[in-house]
């Protein structure tokens, strides 16, 4: 299952070098990804986001995708930023596994905006 | 007029305000969990300190920072209250480094720099569990430990990649009292909590009362607003093996 229609991945994936899609009014978060010997472990760190607007699925067997609402509508000028224009109301991400993973053992915990998911191996 | 110092290697510090001899150097360089930049934006923010000069380089990127509408140069030294703060808003490449920590060492010997204190993060897989990061500290020599106030725990073994651990062996060697304080931190994101953890004990030592709770409040817009500086920082640090630090030294004594 994918949490974004096929026009607003097409939009949120390929240009992200910036971080910053205005026109998606989507933000790539940062993350992290460790392989361990039985699993592999994702954090994102998403500010602004309360645990209930997080939403994960796995497009394919090698990928999560993170979708994330944020609580409020962020502005470039909410960040201080005066002369670009937009807001942003939630982070999109889709990430390759790096191994085969068991995505249906897959478990989250949520503290202090930042995501943890931990999806055992094959 | 504005006084410069040339390193052989094409670096200059300008000094567009004299700086004083004997001050206290705080560095806040770009590294693990933006820590070092984020503490010392805060102390400059919070103290009110001057900008005095900056640092002009062929090895850095071809860019200007503009605050207030105005350009600046992306690393730039800001002075009050005994204090030279050293902040850099792009990443240090990795070809700067050794003409940046001798041109800082040449700087800081011409100005008999007191101490040299440089901010910077540790990352610790199980971050998000720990409530209060905690300080190491890398020390110069023994004889500075007593600056120290036992406010941070000393780091006896390990690695520092980067500026930080050239400067720290580069003060010892040119017998400048540094301290190196490593915060428990996010690797990757940047992390205010951390940040605000060291400038604890940046007051302890210092006898400053820059009050953290800012940080601590603000510290979502901190982290988004700094995303895409960490973002670079960590593609930098990736690059000069930076998880070197993660490894056990081979030696013991």
């Amino acid at each position: 299952m994918n949490l974004l229609s096929a026009s607003q991945r097409s939009e949120t994936q390929p240009h992200l070098s910036s971080g910053w899609n205005v026109l998606a009014a989507c933000i790539q978060p940062l993350y992290n990804l460790f392989v361990t010997a039985k699993e592999v472990v994702l954090t994102v760190d998403l500010p602004y986001v309360k645990q209930k607007g997080v939403k994960l699925s796995f497009p394919t067997h090698d990928s999560i995708e993170v979708y994330a609402e944020t609580s409020k509508k962020i502005t470039f000028k909410d960040l201080g930023i005066k002369h670009r224009h937009g807001e942003f109301t939630y982070y999109h991400a889709i990430i390759p596994m790096p191994v085969p993973v068991n995505e249906r053992k897959a478990a989250k915990k949520f503290k202090g905006g930042l995501l943890e998911v931990h999806i055992p191996r094959k | 007029m504005p006084s410069s110092l040339s390193s052989g290697d094409g670096l200059r510090i300008i000094e567009t305000e004299p700086i004083s001899k004997q001050a206290v150097v705080i560095n806040g360089l770009p590294d693990v969990g933006l820590v070092g930049l984020l503490a010392a934006s805060h102390i400059v923010r919070s103290l009110t300190l001057r900008e005095v000069g900056a640092i002009e380089s062929e090895l850095l990127p071809p860019l200007i920072v503009l605050h207030g509408g105005v350009p600046k140069a992306p690393v730039r030294f800001f002075s009050g209250s005994g204090l030279v703060v050293i902040i850099a808003e792009t990443v240090i490449p990795s070809a700067l480094i050794r003409p940046l920590a001798n041109s800082l060492i040449d700087w800081a010997s011409a100005k008999s720099v007191k101490l040299m204190l440089s901010l910077g993060g540790m990352a610790v897989p199980n971050r998000q569990d720990i409530e209060v990061p905690k300080v190491f500290a890398a020390l110069s020599a023994k004889t500075v430990e007593p600056l120290l106030n036992g406010a941070a725990d000393i780091l006896e073994e390990g690695y520092i990649v980067g500026a930080y651990g050239l400067l720290l062996q580069k003060c010892a060697q040119a017998s400048i009292p540094a301290i190196t304080l490593l915060t428990q931190s996010h690797y990757n994101y940047p992390d205010p909590e951390a940040a605000a953890a060291a400038l604890n004990v940046v007051n302890r030592i210092l006898g400053l009362h820059v009050d953290t709770s800012d940080l601590l409040k603000r510290g979502e817009e901190i982290r988004l607003r700094s995303k895409d500086m960490m973002h670079r920082t960590h593609e930098e640090m990736t690059r000069m093996n930076k998880s070197h630090e993660y490894d056990l030294p081979p030696l013991y004594g």
